[in-house]
């Protein structure tokens, strides 16, 4: 990973950013954090990719769903505050479309159209859900039907993507440190993924090693 | 002040067809074709366009690779005789064949894109009777995707040896990246694994299509090749000369390489597959070259006499030959850095930036730059001093 320039966006978006660690900043460029050695350099660093690599595992790893034929939603409880960042990320990734992430307790809303973006930082999931659906005039029948096709669609979606997922590994080629590295079930977990596992090829050997 | 309900409003005219069960999709079909390109690599999914596609891996398999891409054949069925593949025409285990449609293709891939399970599409394909229509109906499908679903995300399209020019200029005005594989080292080698394809003829003068046709605006990602490694009992010597000529002069971006695994049914069901370590090897071979710019003379001193590479890091070897005196990473050029086992690229550049602003004087100055300090300390001189160990010596 690399420092970017505009390393303070990152910075500001750390759970433990504040003020106080901002103005520690001063004078640092991206440059200064990436080669320095000096402790506190390194762990501005630290945060730093640690945002980073937050960021870039949302990106990857957070499963949109349908409501409706405007608004793409999904789960997502990250540790850092990127909530913002990752539906905006969506929203540029699909123009016109309504983008909601969140969890219980709160929800980023994100739309873009005409090089224009729009946020909410909002309450929580269901709730930003529902006033979605009642100002898109889902009326109830149609928003019972519209939900069962919903959820439909996207179990049917998620299925498909499940065989071909399951189609690709091959078993000569096992290695599962390789795969937490890579899938850490922390962010697995915070993008609301199911963990990913071939249960019915598991051995053992497998569960001793979790 | 932006409101949910403003939002909502703006968004009345925007519907995405939401697809989904419109299409009926054969589970058994999807895992058969699925499985068909599970030994293709695609690594890189990154796309240097006017908005460039950044390239995420959306998932790993529990083999440790990537997922970021719908891969999948087109049609399992061929009529190549391609001694290691379970499509070919002499695979005494019949498969059931399978094969999509353009529209069905498209709808997967895009509601797959949509719900952010993928960045884009690969796709290859068995021959099937007709070479020709097989090419035809893959390129419909990335027409459809483009033009009438707007698809903005990456696409790979293997291009069936044989393919008309024609059909190749289509191909890479739709695609982000084309690839052909080599399979083998040399014609002969070829000869061996596969008795109806033509090196020179079906590989080789399409990839130098590709080469000629590419403009500014076309293929914006470029071509890319693989290679099976071991099924015609090539030496990684053989594999790096192709890929000198593969990489100098068809300009390909980069190559993969897949360790031959026998496959139960072919006619080389009984042959030995190839350990893993040997296409890790070779990666970091191909990698000495691309990235850290060594030059082919340098590369050659990593192959023993029989023109195998060890298992042992192919850099190290380089270094035990090449660097005689250890290097002052105060004093040493970029170049020289680059040389020594545990530097890369990246901390080499971080040395160069630290130095100028203070001396180096401690190991834990290079670990904190991100040098693995354990490989790279037999071969470096802090302060004067040496680690005169035998590390350097031991594999």
């Amino acid at each position: 990973m690399r420092v970017p320039d505009d390393y303070c966006r990152y910075l500001v978006m750390h759970a433990k950013s504040s003020e106080r660690l901002l103005a520690r900043t001063e004078g640092l460029t991206a440059l200064d954090l990436e080669v320095s050695t000096s402790p506190e350099a390194m762990s501005l660093r630290r945060m730093v990719y640690a945002v980073m690599s937050e960021v870039h595992r949302m990106k990857a790893f957070v499963r949109l769903r349908p409501l409706g034929d405007r608004v793409l939603w999904g789960y997502m409880k990250p540790r850092h505050r990127i909530g913002e960042h990752t539906s905006e990320h969506f929203a540029r990734r699909n123009p016109g479309t309504i983008i909601v992430l969140g969890n219980g307790a709160e929800s980023w809303t994100a739309f873009f159209r005409q090089d224009r973006m729009m946020r909410i930082h909002g309450a929580g999931l269901n709730e930003t859900l529902d006033r979605l659906k009642s100002a898109l005039k889902i009326s109830e029948e149609e928003k019972g039907a519209d939900a069962e096709g919903a959820r439909a669609n996207a179990q049917y979606i998620d299925d498909i993507w499940q065989t071909y997922y399951d189609s690709q590994y091959c078993p000569e080629r096992k290695n599962l440190q390789a795969f937490r590295q890579r899938m850490p079930a922390r962010d697995q977990e915070a993008a609301g993924l199911q963990l990913m596992q071939k249960k019915r090829e598991m051995t053992l050997e497998d569960f001793r090693q979790q | 002040m932006v409101t949910l309900e403003k939002i909502a409003h703006l968004a009345e005219d925007c519907a995405f067809d939401s697809l989904g069960p419109g299409v009926n999709i054969n589970p058994k079909k999807l895992s058969t074709l699925g499985e068909g390109t599970r030994h293709d690599v695609c690594a890189s999914t990154y796309s240097p366009r006017e908005s460039p596609l950044p390239g995420i891996c959306h998932a790993f398999t529990q083999d440790g690779r990537c997922v970021s891409l719908f891969k999948t054949l087109y049609t399992n069925h061929c009529s190549h005789q391609c001694n290691y593949c379970i499509n070919a025409t002499n695979c005494s285990r019949k498969v059931q064949t399978f094969s999509y449609t353009p529209d069905e293709l498209a709808r997967i891939t895009l509601s797959l894109y949509r719900s952010n399970y993928i960045e884009g599409l690969f796709l290859s394909s068995g021959a099937g009777r007709d070479e020709d229509l097989i090419m035809e109906r893959m390129l419909e499908t990335l027409q459809k995707l483009r033009k009438q679903y707007d698809f903005p995300g990456y696409i790979h399209l293997k291009i069936l040896p044989g393919s008309s020019k024609n059909h190749i200029q289509q191909a890479m005005e739709l695609a982000d990246r084309v690839s052909i594989n080599l399979e083998a080292a040399s014609a002969s080698q070829l000869n061996e694994i596969c008795a109806t394809k033509s090196y020179e003829n079906d590989i080789l003068q399409r990839q130098r299509y590709i080469r000629d046709l590419g403009t500014d605006e076309n293929l914006p990602a470029g071509q890319t090749t693989q290679l099976v490694v071991g099924a015609a009992g090539e030496s990684d010597q053989d594999i790096f000369k192709r890929i000198l000529y593969e990489y100098k002069d068809i300009g390909v971006k980069r190559a993969y390489y897949s360790a031959f695994s026998p496959q139960n049914g072919t006619a080389f069901e009984s042959r030995e597959g190839q350990p893993l370590w040997r296409e890790h090897r070779l990666y970091q071979m191909d990698w000495l070259y691309r990235i850290y710019r060594f030059s082919p003379a340098d590369i050659h001193m990593a192959f023993d006499e029989n023109g195998f590479l060890s298992n042992s890091d192919p850099k190290l070897a380089i270094a035990r030959e090449l660097l005689d005196s250890p290097v002052d990473p105060n004093l040493a050029a970029y170049r020289e850095l680059i040389r020594v086992p545990g530097i890369g690229p990246r901390s080499a550049k971080r040395i160069v930036g630290l130095r100028m602003r203070k001396n180096i004087v401690s190991k834990r100055e290079l670990e904190a730059l991100g040098v693995v300090i354990k490989r790279a300390a037999p071969f470096l001189k802090i302060n004067g001093w040496r680690d005169t160990t035998l590390e350097k010596w031991s594999g």
